[in-house]
């Protein structure tokens, strides 16, 4: 270890960030963890390089993302191909799912998300390696606890109209949020949070400490572009498209598309492409099939089963981005036959994860240990055993707890992805422990409507549930989400009505944690509570797949939908 | 002729009528929130109750009914729920795409099944008699979602003769425009293809045995006038009957074939504005559906009258 420059950092930070360094030096944390948490936290990337240069160490990758296919696969988020030096001009064609919604602060959809980032910038964006980075904010840094976070906005940003970007947007851009209730950023800050009274500072004041205050500001948290001060709830896109990115709406049509012009007067520099379309689907079938037929030069999302001919093609480079993308099978707690904990344990021992992985995603998921922490995940502890299947500890499990015959019906979607096939395999994998389930596929309106968390009765939330079914979760980068609304007590979402004392106690715990150690203590018990409870199965997190025409390079994709177009250019 | 007009679109309008109520009495049916829907499920309840206020969606029914009569007359449905736009805005620019399709397919489909009804009439019991009817039960009975998926990946991705969706790029002139459309209008002719031959080949061989065309013959005309004349005319009147009720069909039912060919048709649109419930998109959607069933089926009445003098007598007589 150099210790005059170690030395020498240490002394440039505050005590958070110092906490961060002192446990990379200690080899607490992973060279990965270290420069995605120190992200997080504020170091700038020369800072992270000097520490890592300063220890001496090259204990794993700094990329998020990782894949192979038959196709030229690249880690998505990673700018292999040079991107800024392709050739200029030309317009990229994308196959995009239609949009539900195209307002920025009520978006809930792939679609929505994906038009909106190419006009409306975040405070904190996507980085080169599928990490977050420096967007409308250049830098950010908390205060001792992690309750106030100053963004340092970057210089010389103009919105389209030609008026200067100030922190008054982003203030009252928080505010919208706030009254909206965004899901992300509920209970996390109120109405005022934001002082604008330096336009070129944005200070969040929190209700609490929150270490992982940037990813509810970033590309992550995809309802939080920075949109003008003007921009009323309800406003949506083609309405109001006065950004600050690099591409400017000339055209939406809501039923066919949209195309985008390069910005010219972009502070991030000038695009490659001069212009992007952005063609919409119903079906992600149709979007492989126009991307085979030449009709498309991108796809924003398509999955391994009927993406096989993208997969396999030379002509077609695949951009796989780990995820946190998963499927919960909910089982209630306070009522019917899943009540005892036996009962839930014994159906999550009968899941075979790893052929679920092969089957259903040809290898392209990591296996889930029925939490919602994801293995990329900060703090991630793999010291929680991983349960595997074991019938004969089902049957044991079911037998203890004076259960037999066990008959349950499995609800779940009829036409969303793989979900179908899943609940096949479980109907198999349970049948091998003596439970009978009885599959009901059900269209969306009925399966979230009236089993997943029906509106009524209101209180609790999702307290009309069904017994048990299975339900989808997009990407989050933290598992604040999943936690507060899925598990936590009278969770907006918590459709298995669980309610634990001490899960309650962790999240708080994790919420408030700043430091490595707190952070990976906290992150250990929510693991261990939830692995021990299972008020929901949990047996994968698949990676989100999307690509681009090997006509094309420096494409790069997030696993909420939104591709970044800024760097790219034809080969 | 006038009077058989005027009564067939006083039907019309209580058909209509009837349409609205049970298009109105549908899309009730199912409880739902649209301010809800449209603000997201953590908005607070105020903002939602200001949305269907401001939407109508929490009047009474009673009024909401009479708003969809008003809007019916004079077709102002006000903005779609889902895409904040004049529901008039969505549907003309749908109605224009499915009138291109729907107008090529049937431009490939009529001429060449009525040939082939035609053909295998005159050759009653042969080979090509048995070939055109059994090639035509053969491809009426495959769906036009199998046939559009099979023709687009043979047509469209092998061998890339022909473009694998139906939406031409920007700026497309008129015969970029029908090359775009060749591959689900092929689809259409595959559906309709044995439909309308078999019909025609029944009418055909029906007026082939008739009294006034064996008198025609004997009178000595030539095989041409006696067919033009004669025969076609009779034997062409449920053929133009089955076209006019198929053309509402194709206007609204195409939803599969325009979402495998990403043709922002008028099914695409029901069926969008169906998932999302959006109702006065889905409402005007289907009521435009049924006037376009109305019309053409008047349209084929109409020619059939013309086609046939006494069904002509008929109707002014009624």
């Amino acid at each position: 270890m150099d210790f005059r420059v170690f030395d020498r950092a240490r002394r440039q930070v505050g005590p958070l960030q110092l906490d961060l360094v002192e446990s990379y030096a200690q080899g607490k944390v992973s060279r990965r963890e270290f420069v995605r948490r120190g992200t997080v936290i504020g170091l700038s990337l020369p800072f992270i390089s000097a520490i890592i240069s300063a220890c001496g160490s090259d204990d794993g990758g700094t990329s998020g993302t990782t894949g192979t296919g038959g196709g030229d696969t690249t880690a998505a988020g990673t700018d292999t191909t040079a991107a800024g030096s392709g050739t200029a001009g030309g317009t990229i064609k994308i196959a995009a799912q239609k949009p539900v919604s195209v307002d920025p602060v009520a978006m809930q959809d792939l679609g929505g998300y994906g038009l909106v980032a190419q006009v409306f910038e975040f405070l904190v964006t996507l980085g080169e390696n599928g990490e977050i980075a420096p967007g409308l904010a250049a830098s950010w840094e908390p205060n001792e606890d992690g309750s106030v976070w100053t963004f340092n906005l970057q210089p010389d940003v103009k919105w389209q109209d030609g008026t200067d970007f100030t922190s008054e947007a982003v203030a009252a851009t928080m505010d919208r949020l706030v009254e909206a209730g965004q899901s992300g950023l509920k209970g996390v800050i109120t109405a005022g949070a934001v002082d604008s009274s330096d336009p070129t500072k944005a200070v969040f004041t929190l209700t609490g400490p929150n270490g992982n205050f940037p990813y509810l500001v970033s590309v992550f948290n995809a309802q939080t572009p920075i949109t003008p001060v003007d921009y009323a709830i309800g406003t949506t896109l083609d309405q109001n498209s006065n950004g600050t990115g690099p591409w400017k709406l000339v055209d939406y049509n809501p039923s066919t598309g949209a195309r985008f012009e390069r910005n010219d007067t972009w502070w991030g520099g000038q695009t490659l492409l001069d212009s992007t379309e952005f063609q919409f689907f119903d079906e992600i079938g149709t979007m492989v099939t126009a991307m085979q037929g030449g009709a498309v030069d991108a796809i924003v999302q398509f999955q391994v089963i009927g993406g096989d001919a993208l997969l396999n093609s030379p002509d077609f480079t695949v951009l796989e981005v780990e995820s946190s993308t998963h499927r919960q099978i909910w089982m209630r707690c306070d009522t019917g036959q899943f009540a005892d904990k036996a009962v839930r344990q014994a159906l999550a021992f009968t899941f075979d994860r790893e052929q679920m992985v092969e089957t259903l995603f040809r290898g392209r998921a990591s296996v889930g240990n029925d939490h919602v922490i994801a293995p990329f995940m900060e703090g991630y502890d793999d010291t929680v055993p991983q349960r595997e299947k074991d019938i004969e500890k089902a049957k044991q499990l079911l037998a203890d707890a004076g259960v037999t015959n066990l008959t349950a019906t499995l609800h779940a979607t009829a036409a969303f992805q793989e979900i179908p096939e899943l609940a096949q395999l479980i109907k198999s994998g349970a049948e091998e422990a003596g439970i009978n389930l009885e599959i009901a596929l059900e269209s969306l309106d009925t399966f979230y409507g009236a089993q997943w968390c029906p509106a009524e009765p209101p209180d609790p939330p999702c307290s009309g549930a069904a017994e048990l079914g299975i339900v989808d979760y997009g990407h989050r980068p933290t598992p604040d989400v999943f936690l507060n609304a899925a598990l936590f007590t009278n969770g907006v979402w918590n459709s298995s009505q669980y309610s634990s004392p001490e899960l309650d106690a962790a999240f708080k715990e994790y919420q408030a944690a700043v430091g490595v150690d707190a952070h990976q203590a906290a992150n250990k018990k929510i693991e261990t509570i939830l692995n021990e409870d299972v008020p929901v199965g949990l047996p994968y997190f698949y990676n989100y797949l999307s690509g681009n025409s090997t006509n094309f390079q420096g494409v790069r994709v997030s696993a909420l939908g939104q591709m970044f177009l800024e760097k790219a250019s034809q080969v | 002729m006038t009077r058989y007009v005027l009564r067939r679109l006083a039907l019309s309008v209580v058909t209509l009528f009837l349409l609205v109520t049970i298009v109105f009495l549908i899309v009730n049916v199912f409880p739902d929130d649209p301010g809800r829907r449209i603000a997201g499920p953590f908005a607070p309840q105020e903002t939602v109750d200001l949305l269907n206020e401001r939407l109508g969606a929490d009047d009474p029914l009673p009024v909401q009914y009479g708003r969809l009569l008003r809007s019916t007359v004079t077709f102002d449905f006000g903005d779609s729920f889902q895409f904040s736009r004049p529901v008039g805005d969505l549907l003309w620019a749908a109605l224009l795409r499915s009138a291109k399709l729907v107008a090529l397919g049937l431009f490939l489909t009529i001429p060449i099944s009525i040939a082939a009804g035609v053909f295998a009439a005159r050759r009653r019991n042969t080979s090509a008699d048995r070939s055109v009817v059994t090639l035509g039960l053969a491809s009426s009975s495959i769906p036009d979602f199998v046939s559009g998926v099979t023709l687009q990946y043979i047509i469209g991705v092998k061998l890339g003769l022909l473009p694998v969706l139906a939406v031409p790029p920007r700026g497309a002139g008129p015969l970029e425009e029908l090359e775009y459309l060749l591959l689900p209008a092929f689809a259409i002719v595959v559906v309709y293809f044995g439909y309308i031959a078999r019909m025609t080949r029944a009418g055909t061989i029906q007026a082939l045995d008739a009294d006034y065309t064996r008198t025609a013959v004997m009178k000595g005309l030539s095989t041409r006038r006696v067919l033009s004349r004669h025969v076609l005319r009779n034997a062409l009147q449920p053929t133009v009957s089955v076209i006019g009720t198929s053309v509402g069909y194709l206007f609204g039912g195409l939803v599969a074939l325009e979402l495998i060919f990403n043709y922002p048709g008028l099914g695409s649109l029901i069926y969008t504005a169906a998932s999302r419930k959006d109702i006065p998109l889905l409402s005007a959607a289907v009521i435009l559906v049924g006037i376009i069933y109305m019309v053409f089926t008047l349209i084929a009445d109409l020619i059939i009258a013309w086609m046939n003098p006494r069904a002509r007598l008929e109707a002014a007589g009624s």
